[in-house]
């Protein structure tokens, strides 16, 4: 048995492998402490199972400060766990619930060149976060607003982007032309990030945000790629662990 | 004298004072001292960190009622040997303190380098006993940050401009030449003292020796394994810039004797497959220990720095010469040969970075900005390309000297790592 358990700012996920089989796979939220939330989930496996993991690789921000298993950075994970999916391709897009990644790796899944933003929330999960949350959405608004004219949202901030929608709603202007604005803002800002480090044909598009379909149809037209999504894009970081375990 | 009544005597802002020098000591000691099998030889530079605000400033302080001057400088540009030759003291300034940011940005810009702030509050809170111990601040125009700052800090305290050319074209160098020569002129009004050939070429004597020295302890660092820390030797290219010149070289090269030994028996501070880590961008002023400090708590070892608190610094040195104006104008070329970002194109730097990083072994070059910085901000393009080239693994990183990024920059330092070893 090897397990990776990926300790993320948002979420916290646990997969575990059995001769390369995923034979176990659990995400609970974090809840601003990754740590207990990972003790919690290998209790719960163990509850289950009878017996803890072989091997464990710990990856995530909460990764240092976690007493078992080997660390290995979410940047080297992300990387082995995409490769399990899409092993020729090399452009890796991570849109996490703090941060946001480019990965490239090689035809081994091992890391290349890599940046990160962790400095500001703007164009990570949680400027998508902080904004959808304020507009209290209908699940008919948020369908369809990929039919509407996105509305640009202009601030780099996301304190001043969510000032700037609230003047929006407030002169009238449709949820679903916000909505697709901040997606389509988002992915400029994401293309541009994608190509400070080079062009790719296919990007291998992974974390939370890669959930949002209106964002990924942004993305692939900013961008001119092939996006590809690995089934559940939140846990390929958890399962390069594993993998790497 | 107390050290106390130095610093009332230099008016400076005891309380302030106090809760700045407070957290250091905790900081050294676990950063430097807790450290094993470090050299005997650092403990000269760590007492010169114990009382970093006694020993020397009592000494400038005591040179000044000799009716000598202090001037201080910020910039490697600066001809040490001109002031050094008329007996006077050429020193650094603290540049490198989150403490001062927000003080400095009570003047300056918040979008700002944060090595210009820092110093810029160093002087508004009076808690620099170096600085209050300066008659003048040699500035340059290296950036405009630091251009347009010196008019503001001129209010505050005397301050020369130096004008350095952003090119390296003939008429550049006769400008910077000419600037020079100025500033030989203005240093032999402010001290007093005439130049001749024989104390100019003491100066550059003294200058080169330390210079030198330098070099030497930077040539150590391309065994393996590494004899001394990437640590230690930032703290010792930092101290190189306040500490007499003299007394300082005897230091490094008495430290270099003890790691020749060490290099001769392989007995190094790191294991020998330790990562080894080229560093280049903009300088670390003291007390700007982070980026080191993170690298080598993550299993690395730092072999070079490719900085203005490193190579930059003590590469060249002056040539010798027979009479003033042919001293003057070989103390106007050596700097010409250091690969600034403020110059355009620069070209040279990515050679330097290049050679570097193949002479000293590097597994990997960590590109270092601080935030804001334009120059060097820019330049990471090209080093970046360069490095592809050269197929050279490399991490770009931007911070201040704020605590508070450092499981960020450890996260990134620690991914690049992961990629060397494979």
């Amino acid at each position: 048995m090897q397990a990776g358990l990926d300790l993320g700012s948002v979420n916290t996920k646990l997969v575990v492998l059995e001769d390369g089989k995923r034979v176990y796979q659990q995400i609970i939220p974090s809840r601003f402490d990754s740590v207990q939330a990972g003790i919690a989930l290998l209790k719960t496996y163990v509850d289950k199972e009878g017996e803890k993991p072989e091997k464990l690789v710990v990856t995530g921000y909460g990764r240092v400060n976690f007493a078992e298993g080997r660390v290995i950075t979410e940047i080297s994970c992300q990387a082995r766990g995409c490769h399990h999916y899409f092993s020729d391709k090399e452009y890796i897009l991570d849109l996490g619930g703090q941060d946001a990644k480019v990965i490239r790796k090689n035809g081994n899944g091992k890391v290349v060149q890599f940046i990160m933003n962790d400095k500001c929330a703007a164009g990570t999960g949680r400027f998508l976060d902080v904004i959808l949350k304020g507009l209290n959405l209908t699940a008919e608004e948020f369908s369809s607003a990929a039919e509407a004219s996105p509305m640009p949202i202009n601030s780099m901030c996301t304190v001043f982007a969510e000032s700037e929608v609230i003047t929006m709603l407030a002169k009238g202007v449709p949820k679903p032309e916000v909505i697709a604005g901040l997606f389509k803002s988002t992915a400029k800002r994401l293309a541009n990030f994608v190509e400070s480090v080079g062009h790719p044909e296919t990007l291998i598009f992974t974390g939370g945000g890669a959930h949002y379909d209106l964002l990924t149809r942004f993305l692939e037209k900013e961008l001119k790629v092939n996006l590809v999504i690995p089934p559940e894009p939140e846990l390929t970081a958890a399962l390069g662990a594993a993998l790497l375990a | 004298m107390e050290n106390r009544e130095l610093w009332t005597a230099l008016g400076m802002d005891l309380e302030k004072h106090d809760d700045f020098l407070a957290p250091v000591p905790a900081i050294f000691t676990s950063l430097f001292l807790d450290r094993p099998n470090r050299p005997k030889g650092m403990g000269y530079f760590d007492a010169v960190v114990g009382d970093v605000h006694g020993i020397r400033v009592h000494e400038l302080y005591a040179m000044k009622q000799a009716g000598k001057k202090v001037f201080s400088t910020f910039c490697v540009y600066v001809p040490e040997e001109i002031i050094v030759a008329t007996g006077s003291a050429s020193i650094g300034l603290c540049a490198g303190a989150q403490f001062t940011v927000s003080s400095g940005e009570k003047v300056l810009p918040r979008n700002l380098c944060p090595l210009i702030k820092s110093t810029m509050g160093f002087k508004l809170d009076r808690i620099c006993p170096y600085f209050q111990v300066s008659d003048w601040v040699i500035g340059e125009t290296t950036c405009d940050g630091k251009k347009k700052a010196w008019e503001i800090l001129n209010k505050y305290i005397p301050t020369y401009v130096m004008e350095l050319p952003q090119k390296k074209e003939t008429k550049d160098v006769s400008l910077w030449e000419e600037e020079v020569q100025e500033f030989a002129s203005f240093i032999e009004r402010e001290t007093k003292v005439k130049l001749t050939a024989e104390n100019l070429a003491q100066g550059i004597e003294t200058i080169n020796n330390k210079r030198l020295a330098l070099q030497r302890l930077a040539d150590l660092r391309k065994h393996t394994p590494a004899p001394i820390h990437g640590l230690d030797v930032l703290l010792i290219n930092q101290l190189s810039f306040f500490d007499d010149p003299v007394r300082f070289a005897a230091q490094v090269n008495a430290l270099c004797d003890e790691l020749d030994q060490r290099v001769k028996e392989g007995i190094g501070v790191a294991p020998a497959n330790a990562p080894r880590i080229l560093v280049t961008g903009t300088p670390q002023p003291l007390p700007a220990w982070k980026l080191h400090a993170l690298i080598e708590q993550a299993g690395a070892v730092v072999v070079g720095e490719e900085t203005c608190t490193g190579e930059r610094y003590y590469k060249d040195v002056t040539e010798p010469a027979d009479d003033v104006g042919n001293m003057l104008a070989n103390i106007a070329k050596r700097p010409l040969k250091v690969n600034c970002a403020c110059f355009t194109p620069n070209q040279g730097r990515l050679e330097d970075i290049a050679y570097m990083a193949e002479n000293l072994k590097a597994d990997a070059v960590i590109d270092f900005s601080l935030q804001f910085c334009q120059p060097y901000g820019v330049e990471s393009y090209f080093v970046g390309k360069e490095m592809e080239k050269k197929q050279i693994p490399y991490l770009r990183l931007e911070s201040d000297f704020s605590e508070e990024d450092q499981g960020q920059l450890l996260t990134r330092i620690e991914a690049l790592l992961e990629m060397i070893r494979g």
